[in-house]
């Protein structure tokens, strides 16, 4: 159980502003929201990596400013960049993370053996990471967030740059964790059909606040969520909620 | 502990698979230590044995001059080629001459035939001059003199020595301790190097000079990997994985130095190495390393410990990883001029003595030079040390400060 209250972070300008959201346990939460609206920042912010500026955040009941270690510890970040080593192979990016997840011996083999079979690179586990397509790399980038087998697991855009069939391999990897591992899975995305496709409960946010957050079936079925067409879309209620313009335009 | 290992490994990876890497920091001085101390071998042996070529016909009839020719060659400033003797006395002049210009010879030396009546002071000519220089005009009044100056002394003695023989069963009758009248062999003059930092009694000879220059140079030059991980790593955003990974900042910044530390210890073992076996294979002198192991560490560690913290600070500071290759190259060329790597300090006049004294190179060099050419030990190096610690700490001090502000550790 994930509780944000009235969470505040600014840079140049504001950037979060009042966001609240609640995230249940074993549930995968999709968080959609055009380009700068804060997404990232949020993330970094559960995750520890940036500060917040006020606001209040508990994981579990843990209190992130006083118990970051702990809460740290039961999570997992897989960064909106291909975060490895491009020099190293799959393999050593792996056995490299493993160990700074203190993981040794017989354990590290069990769990990197794990990563290799759910990214699906047995066959290329010993190449380097540098002559990998972009769907191998997105799949390393996700396997070495699943090293520590996280109790949460956050998902910067995990599906950016890859074909139709990476991309479905890694949604169907994200239910699986999601369906045997009980992780509490927060996934961000523009894709629309992505977040329809895998999250439970969905938010959107926008301009640094949650304009819209709810039960994935509650959203669909809402009279403005209906195209031209008479389909149900989230692409629609999206559109609609965060109007048309171009949000990198300022 | 574990953890460090695989960071070590990591970094290791990362450093062998780097071609540029590897070029900089260690093709590269090997190749300058090579270039450098075969190159300059000659220029910077003009302080310990200069060779002056002479051509040479030995006339004498008697036994002295051996012993002169000798006495000369022990001088280890000249080099005499014989030439056979001419059996026609008046011819002699003329042949050598011809030979001299033919085989461009700058000088030319004629030991007469009354060589050695001269020096026993009995038999034909024993008062005419002995020896003839013939001399190329080209040539600089400083070396004829120094030509001619040791032909008068060398002479002077086998003189004198012969004189002393011939007064052998005399001297004990008289009280005088024969040994002591005969006169030495060495020079008497003790000669010293002076230059800014001290006194010497040694300059460096080429490969002494190359290799701790060449060494700590490229020992600097670890900022080149340093920079390119650990820019990549914030611009890839493993470093922001890293930090929701909870890994620690003193594993973070251990993780950056200890690797390079490691790197640059190997680098150290590898110039020495070459300089000590490589280029005496290639015709050069070999390094000799003096005795203090213990000292030989201090400082090497105290460069490496300081060029790794400019790293870090040029690596943190830069936005992109060509900022931190340029800044860092460029620092380090202007480090290295100052500092006497490319022009040895001790033939820079006084005033860049004093500036290379603000390069932290010269202090590395000059700790190295404690150790392989000045027989130092840890207390002689001890102060250099302190100098790279603290300025490695400032360092790495300015590096956590501004990390911290942008709130990247
Ligand atoms: N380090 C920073 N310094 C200053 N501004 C920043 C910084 N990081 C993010 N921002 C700004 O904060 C806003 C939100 O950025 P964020 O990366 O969280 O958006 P996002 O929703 O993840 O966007 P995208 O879909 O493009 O990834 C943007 O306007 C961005 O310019
Ligand atoms: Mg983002």
């Amino acid at each position: 159980m994930i509780e944000i209250n009235h969470l505040y972070k600014s840079y140049d300008k504001p950037v979060l502003k009042d966001v609240s959201l609640s995230v249940r346990r074993g549930s995968i939460l999709g968080l959609l929201g055009p380009n700068g609206a804060g997404k990232t920042t949020l993330i970094s912010i559960l995750t520890g990596v940036i500060r917040k500026e006020s606001g209040c955040i508990t994981v579990d009941g843990l209190d992130l400013d006083r118990e970051l270690k702990a809460i740290q510890l039961k999570c997992s970040y897989v960064p909106q960049a291909l975060a490895f080593y491009r020099l190293l192979t799959a393999f050593e990016n792996l056995e490299y993370f493993g160990a700074l997840w203190g993981l040794k011996g017989k354990k590290l083999k069990e769990r990197m053996e794990f990563c290799i079979d759910i990214g699906s690179m047995q066959r290329f586990a010993k190449k380097r990471v540098d002559k990998f397509s972009g769907g191998m790399k997105r799949r390393l980038n996700l396997a070495i967030g699943l090293l520590n087998d996280p109790e949460i697991l956050y998902l910067d855009e995990p599906t950016v740059g890859v074909d139709t069939q990476s991309r479905n391999y890694i949604l169907e990897t994200i239910r699986k964790i999601n369906r045997e591992r009980k992780t509490t899975i927060i996934y961000t995305s523009h894709y629309m059909d992505e977040i329809e496709q895998v999250s439970d409960d969905i938010a959107i946010i926008d301009e640094g606040k949650i304009i819209l957050h709810g039960d994935k079936q509650a959203i669909l079925t809402r009279d403005d969520a209906v195209n031209n067409f008479g389909h149900r879309t989230l692409e629609k209620l999206f559109l609609k909620l965060t109007d048309v313009r171009l949000r990198d335009e300022g | 502990m574990i953890k460090i290992l695989y960071i070590l490994k990591k970094e290791f990876l990362l450093i062998i698979r780097d071609i540029h890497a590897i070029t900089v920091l260690f093709i590269m001085p090997a190749v300058f230590i090579m270039i450098m101390s075969l190159a300059m071998r000659d220029l910077f042996e003009l302080h310990g044995a200069v060779s002056i070529d002479v051509l040479a016909v030995n006339q004498d009839a008697g036994k002295k001059s051996e012993a002169f020719l000798k006495a000369m060659d022990a001088l280890r400033t000249f080099r005499f080629h014989l030439i056979e003797k001419e059996a026609a006395a008046d011819k002699v002049a003329d042949k050598i001459k011809e030979q001299m210009l033919a085989r461009d010879y700058k000088f030319a030396l004629i030991i007469k035939e009354n060589f050695s009546a001269f020096v026993e002071k009995n038999g034909k000519g024993k008062d005419e001059k002995p020896l003839e220089l013939l001399v190329n005009p080209a040539v600089n009044v400083q070396t004829q003199l120094v030509l001619k100056s040791a032909l008068d002394g060398k002479l002077a003695k086998l003189t004198w020595d012969a004189f002393i023989d011939r007064m052998g069963s005399l001297l004990p009758l008289a009280g005088i301790d024969r040994e002591k009248m005969t006169a030495a062999e060495e020079s008497l003059v003790e000669v010293h190097y002076v230059y800014k930092e001290g006194r010497y009694s040694k300059i460096p000879s080429a490969v002494q000079q190359s290799v701790p220059a060449w060494l700590v140079f490229s020992m600097f030059f670890i900022v080149i990997p340093i920079s390119n991980t650990f820019i990549s790593e914030r611009e890839q955003g493993t470093l922001m994985r890293l930090k929701s990974m909870n890994v620690s900042r003193f594993c973070l910044i251990m993780g950056k130095m200890a690797p390079y530390l490691l790197i640059n210890a190997i680098q150290v073992i590898i110039m020495i190495a070459m300089g000590v076996y490589i280029v005496p294979l290639c015709g050069g002198t070999a390094l000799t390393l003096g005795d203090s192991m213990g000292g030989l560490i201090l400082i090497a560690a105290s460069v490496s410990f300081s060029a790794i913290s400019m790293a870090l600070l040029i690596a943190s500071a830069a936005r992109t990883t060509e900022q931190a290759t340029t800044v860092g190259g460029v620092l380090n060329l202007i480090f290295g001029a100052l500092g006497g790597i490319m022009v040895p300090k001790f033939v820079m006049p006084g005033f860049m003595q004093d500036l290379a004294n603000m390069s932290p190179m010269s202090w590395g060099l000059e700790g190295f030079l404690d150790i392989f050419l000045r027989n130092g030990n840890v207390s002689d190096v001890l102060p250099k040390s302190l100098y790279l610690f603290i300025f490695g700490v400032v360092m790495l001090t300015l590096t956590v400060i501004l990390l911290r502000r942008r709130g990247e550790i």
